[in-house]
């Protein structure tokens, strides 16, 4: 007596396209990603229309009250911190809210210059 | 003679793991990454080389306006005023934001000069 063959079990899903795919994602992410250590406190950046794509440099991060971040230092540490950086001639970057005092940060940049502190970049969110 | 097993066929390495590791390298990059570009403006610390020289181009910002050595302006107006008190497009120009003015309004007025090609801008307090 002859039964009909068993129907053949469908074959697992192709993984290797997958594969494919999530290594394209992970080149991609890795490509385009600035791993950036995080803020330490909360910053909205003020909106510009014009300037450079900004690289990835040392960050002074000023919050809305103006107080000061840079590393692991806070307050008023930061200026000894920045004259000891170890890139004195590296452009700094000042990632500052956008609802801080405007005087602020003139008070702050002449405090700089006087740390050592030659090229300083606001920087802004593209509008 | 002796009799040993069978060859095993040659097993091919499982690709779970690898798998699992790059979809935790994915994740951890897609969480990290900083997207949509900031910018940047560079600004003199004040600090720097080249002195001050030529006729006096303090721009105090206010809340509601700015003035040119004391004469209010629309800020539309304010690069065309300064054009006559420029030397060169080097040439500084200060930036004197009045108390109580947040950074988004310097950061604008900043915007409207840089679009004249005004570059060298001093903040003072």
């Amino acid at each position: 007596m002859e039964f009909a063959r068993p129907r053949h079990r469908r074959p697992p899903e192709p993984i290797v396209p997958m594969i494919n795919v999530v290594f394209l994602l992970l080149i991609f992410f890795l490509m385009s990603a600035q791993i950036a250590p995080p803020a330490p406190f909360d910053v909205t950046l003020p909106e510009s229309g014009a300037g450079e794509r900004a690289a990835p440099a040392d960050t002074l991060y000023m919050d809305e009250g103006g107080r000061l971040a840079f590393n692991a230092v806070r307050g008023d540490a930061v200026l000894d911190a920045l004259a000891a950086r170890a890139t004195p001639d590296a452009a700094l970057q000042i990632r500052a809210d956008a609802g801080m005092e405007a005087r602020a940060l003139a008070r702050l940049l002449p405090e700089l210059a006087a740390h050592g502190v030659a090229k300083v970049e606001i920087v802004t969110r593209a509008k | 003679m002796m009799q040993f097993g069978t060859p095993r066929p040659a097993r091919r390495p499982s690709l779970t793991p690898m798998i699992d590791v790059v979809f935790l390298l994915l994740v951890f990059f897609m969480l990290a990454a900083r997207f949509g570009h900031d910018l940047s403006l560079p600004m003199d610390t004040g600090g720097g080389a080249g002195a001050y020289d030529g006729p006096p181009r303090l721009v105090a910002i206010t809340e509601g306006g700015v003035a040119l050595n004391g004469r209010a302006l629309p800020l539309d107006a304010l690069a065309e005023a300064l054009t006559p008190l420029m030397e060169t497009p080097e040439d500084i120009v200060v930036l004197r934001p009045a108390e109580g003015v947040a950074l988004q309004r310097l950061i604008a007025v900043s915007d409207a000069l840089r679009a004249a090609g005004l570059m060298r801008l001093v903040v003072v307090e």
